[in-house]
């Protein structure tokens, strides 16, 4: 009656999806500090040159 | 290299250990402190996560709903940044309860899923704001996508007072609302399974503050990197 893989596969989803989004959202954020260090480099070169 | 902590940095930090604070309660409630209801079981402590994620749903959407209003009405990009962040959020959270639910119908119902009024509405929900997040990816950047997105971010919230009486205007598979119902609040349910359900929807919306604050910082930075483009086409 309790169905315990069911309440294993919920959690599993929940937990899961949240760890993901979080993971996918600290990965995206990384790639655009990145993507700002190399531009604010970049000008740097272009007003000194 | 400055190891100072700014405020805004500072009160992320402390968001962050108040959630896991509250997450790591929650889940010391729905595991050992609540008792296991009798007719359905353990399995029936999937609704310890289920109405959370619908609670974290409605209310990220709810903030897009407002955010756009305010987007519409003062024509600030702040505004429309909120709205997008709170949309991806609430996607996330209300496709857990797209797969919490069935989950927990299979076991109850016998069947993973039914055409009743609240499932429909919700599927309903979930595709109107990811339609919305597709508009955002593929309408060009500017004012007119931010108002488009905002029109269907608005109308999208209708759904969701239809999701909520839809148990109590047609007859329905799904129980009707225990915590927010004509008897009273809470009147529904055992003490402790209340408590533990406070819990866990306090855990979650600490949760959603923490999620908005790092997507609304995404968002900036591409901002950010859009201006300093700019300004490097322009300086050639």
């Amino acid at each position: 009656m309790d169905h315990l893989g069911f309440l294993f596969a919920a959690n599993v989803f929940v937990w899961g999806g949240i760890l993901l989004y979080i993971f996918t959202l600290k990965k995206r954020q990384q790639a655009l500090r990145k993507d700002l260090e190399l531009l604010k480099a970049s000008l740097n070169k272009d007003s000194e040159s | 290299m400055n190891e100072e902590t700014s405020a805004p940095e500072e009160s992320g930090h402390v968001l962050f250990w108040l959630t896991c604070a509250g997450l790591a309660t929650a889940l010391w409630a729905i595991f050992l402190f609540v008792p296991t209801e009798k007719t359905e079981g353990a399995v029936q402590r999937i609704m310890y996560f289920h109405i959370p994620s619908a609670w974290l749903a409605f209310f990220a959407f709810f903030i897009v709903f407002v955010s756009s209003i305010l987007f519409l009405w003062k024509k600030d990009r702040e505004w429309d940044i909120y709205a997008q962040s709170s949309a991806e959020i609430g996607v996330v959270f209300c496709s857990l309860v797209l797969i919490t639910g069935p989950i927990w119908a299979k076991p109850i119902w016998g069947a993973w899923w039914v055409w009743d009024a609240r499932l429909t509405s919700t599927l309903i929900l979930w595709l109107i704001y990811v339609a919305y997040l597709m508009l955002r990816g593929h309408v060009e950047s500017g004012s007119a996508r931010a108002r488009y997105a905002a029109v269907v971010g608005i109308a999208g919230f209708l759904d969701i007072p239809l999701i909520h009486f839809s148990v109590l205007w047609w007859r329905t598979f799904h129980p009707k609302p225990k915590i927010i119902s004509a008897e009273g609040l809470g009147t529904g349910m055992d003490t402790t399974m209340l408590v533990t359900l406070l819990l866990s929807l306090g855990a979650f919306t600490l949760l959603y503050f923490l999620l908005l604050g790092q997507r609304i910082e995404i968002e900036k930075t591409k901002d950010e990197i859009d201006h300093l483009k700019k300004e490097r086409l322009y300086s050639h």
